[in-house]
């Protein structure tokens, strides 16, 4: 197999493992409005547990880390997901009960700060700063996979994940809980008036992106075999954000196009190119730069995204409708020349 | 005994240099209601536009230098408020979209200090230090400097806010906004010179970091940025003497607890105030209405 197919096989993993990604972090933020500043740290938490209980007992390895339970492919991812939901309860107690909007995206911005920290410095937890690498490989040894057959073959296993997860994702929001998400989103004060617990519904919306952002993380630890800090530096998050921006809130296939667009072709695709001679680094410098002036590009002309949100609408509503999308509304027409002054909601009676 | 009033000593200098930083971020949260995510990569921005004028072009006197460098940062503050987030933040009513456009910004500001500069540490040209004994405390003139600034601006602050009509318009905005429009404040001119006064601070507070610590690159802002929300939470969103307590305080438990355990994990401690603020006084010590 040439070169380039394995390139190709690599571009087509990220594509699928981004979707997986962004279809967590859109339940949050999409769905439910919670603005997961920290969804990095959740990927990360994913990534590590999943690394950890692959590979076997640390002693003899020269890594140091927790678990070593050397268990088989399903297993670790499983746990992975749950690990990250389980810093998701964590998260959940300590903020989202008790803060709202900005100040939250703050608070949980530190926490994937100090997240980092601790797991950059805390050798004994996931071995440092130089991060796990010999993690197996998933059917490698039972196929007789080589490293070059490995690559299309797990690019193909994470396409069935995706698929999967994007099945039940589409259930989910199409679901009586999806559609209580989206209320909570759009007015969570007038959601908790009808009865629904506003907290109940964000931990779950939480737990169920943390899920995705965990199983994410461990398919990425497990096609590298290696995962260490500079793969998930805070700004990270930015790139998951860009992916459903881009693509289109609120809508799993918009998610798809926004992982091909963002993710394939801007971020990884750049990385294969040469270098320039004396400037190492500099393409990869300049193409962060291009990924934040396009986000603002599109937020600006096409804020509903490539594939915007459809509309839903009730089969006993007398309303009809004349705006297209959702996101007509999240445009406001000033009234005059100030600046809009958007509200900091206070704690709700349920939150 | 003596370890102790010397990282007290350390502690006030990283105060002086958090609550600069953290006053500059909470001006304009006050006045724009949206956190400012690239405030870390002002204060980086800041400090290599310090450097620019003190190392590599001029050679001017690191002081000099720091002036020119903030000032030149506080007039980019304001060009990017006028073209980049004033628009966003007048078009779209959710801060959601305002606060995404910070932090993408945030990326590209780091990423260009990184294209010019790469991610080679740099130093400032300085005279040598004289260690200077007050006290119990064992300081560097620099440092001494820097607790001065930073006195001289809390104090400018302080001023401003209470007497003249510029602090007065500001804090009325900061109240309501649109009662400060209706009451013939120019709330687009207060805005404008909020950003320059933010940004400034930046530039101020980003050089003075790179001086105390003794060298500069490109992420040193954005990883002292959790510090100054720490400070900012602690001290209460938005108010301006919450921050300077909250710099104060967050300032202390990281030098002092430096003496103690591993100063590896100074970050740590301040997260660990910043959970105990959340669980028992989540609006801050000086909370104001409307603002958490």
């Amino acid at each position: 197999m040439s070169a380039m197919w394995y390139y190709v096989f690599t571009l087509v993993f990220f594509l699928f493992d981004y979707f997986i990604l962004a279809m967590g972090l859109n339940i949050q933020y999409g769905e439910t409005g919670i603005l997961n500043f920290a969804y990095i740290g959740f990927v990360a938490v994913g990534a590590y547990v999943t690394g950890a209980t692959s590979l076997p007992n640390a002693a003899g390895t020269g890594q140091q880390y927790i678990l070593g339970w050397g268990l088989p492919f399903p297993l670790n991812l499983l746990l992975g997901g749950l690990a990250a939901c389980l810093l998701a309860v964590f998260v959940a107690l300590i903020a989202l009960r008790r803060l709202r909007t900005d100040y939250l995206a703050v608070v949980l911005i530190s926490v994937s700060l100090v997240l980092y920290d601790v797991i950059n410095n805390y050798v004994p937890l996931f071995n440092g700063a130089d991060g796990l690498y010999n993690v197996p490989e998933p059917f490698a040894s039972v196929l007789k996979l080589t490293t070059n057959s490995f690559v299309p073959f797990f690019a193909a296993l994470t396409g069935v994940v995706a698929l999967l997860m994007w099945w039940v994702m589409s259930r989910i929001t199409k679901s009586p809980l999806g559609r209580t998400l989206r209320a909570i989103r759009d007015d969570d004060g007038v959601a908790a008036t009808l009865g629904k617990g506003v907290f109940r519904y964000q931990l779950t919306s939480m737990l169920i992106g943390s899920f995705y952002a965990g199983v994410g993380g461990g398919l990425i630890i497990q096609f590298g075999g290696s995962f260490n800090p500079t793969a998930w530096l805070p700004a990270e998050t930015f790139v998951v954000f860009a992916v459903i921006l881009v693509g289109g809130v609120g809508n799993n296939v918009g998610l798809l196009v926004g992982a091909l667009l963002v993710e394939t072709l801007l971020i990884h695709l750049p990385a294969f190119l040469p270098d320039i001679p004396g400037h190492p680094g500099l393409i990869e410098y300049i193409d962060t730069i291009v990924v934040g002036v396009l986000l603002m590009v599109m937020l600006w002309f096409r804020p509903q995204g490539v594939v915007p949100e459809r509309v839903r609408r009730s089969p006993f509503s007398l309303a009809t409708r004349s705006s297209k999308t959702l996101d007509d509304r999240a445009i406001i027409v000033p009234t005059n020349d100030g600046e809009s002054t958007p509200v900091i909601q206070q704690e709700t009676a349920n939150g | 005994m003596t370890l102790f009033w010397l990282s007290v000593g350390f502690g006030f200098v990283t105060a002086s240099v958090l609550a600069i930083s953290a006053v500059g971020l909470s001006l304009q949260f006050g006045i724009t209601n949206y956190i400012n995510f690239a405030y870390g990569d002002f204060m980086a921005l800041g400090a290599y536009f310090t450097y620019i004028l003190n190392a590599e072009y001029l050679h001017l006197n690191i002081w000099v230098a720091v002036l020119g460098g903030s000032l030149m940062m506080g007039i980019l503050a304001v060009l990017l408020n006028q073209f980049l987030l004033s628009p966003f933040a007048r078009r779209f009513s959710k801060t959601f979209y305002v606060m995404i456009v910070t932090f993408g910004l945030s990326l590209i500001i780091l990423n260009t200090i990184y294209s010019f500069w790469g991610p080679n540490v740099r130093t400032y040209v300085m005279p040598l230090e004289h260690v200077v004994h007050i006290g119990p405390f064992l300081l560097t003139r620099d440092q001494i400097i820097v607790m001065f600034v930073a006195v001289a601006l809390m104090i400018g602050i302080h001023l401003m806010l209470k007497t003249s009509r510029l602090g007065k318009s500001m804090r009325a905005m900061s109240d309501n906004t649109t009662l400060a429009m209706t009451s013939g404040i120019d709330t687009r001119r207060i805005t404008t010179i909020t950003w320059f006064l933010s940004g400034t601070m930046a530039g101020i507070a980003g050089s003075v970091l790179g001086i105390t610590e003794g060298n500069l690159t490109p992420a040193a802002g954005e990883l002292f940025l959790f510090v100054i929300f720490a400070a900012v939470i602690v001290g209460g969103v938005g108010s301006i003497y919450g921050a300077m307590a909250g710099a104060l305080l967050i300032g202390l438990a990281t030098e002092i607890s430096a003496a103690f355990i591993n100063p590896a994990w100074k970050l740590d401690v301040a997260f660990v105030i910043l959970i105990f603020a959340l669980l028992f006084r989540p609006s801050g010590l000086f909370a104001r209405p409307g603002k958490g």
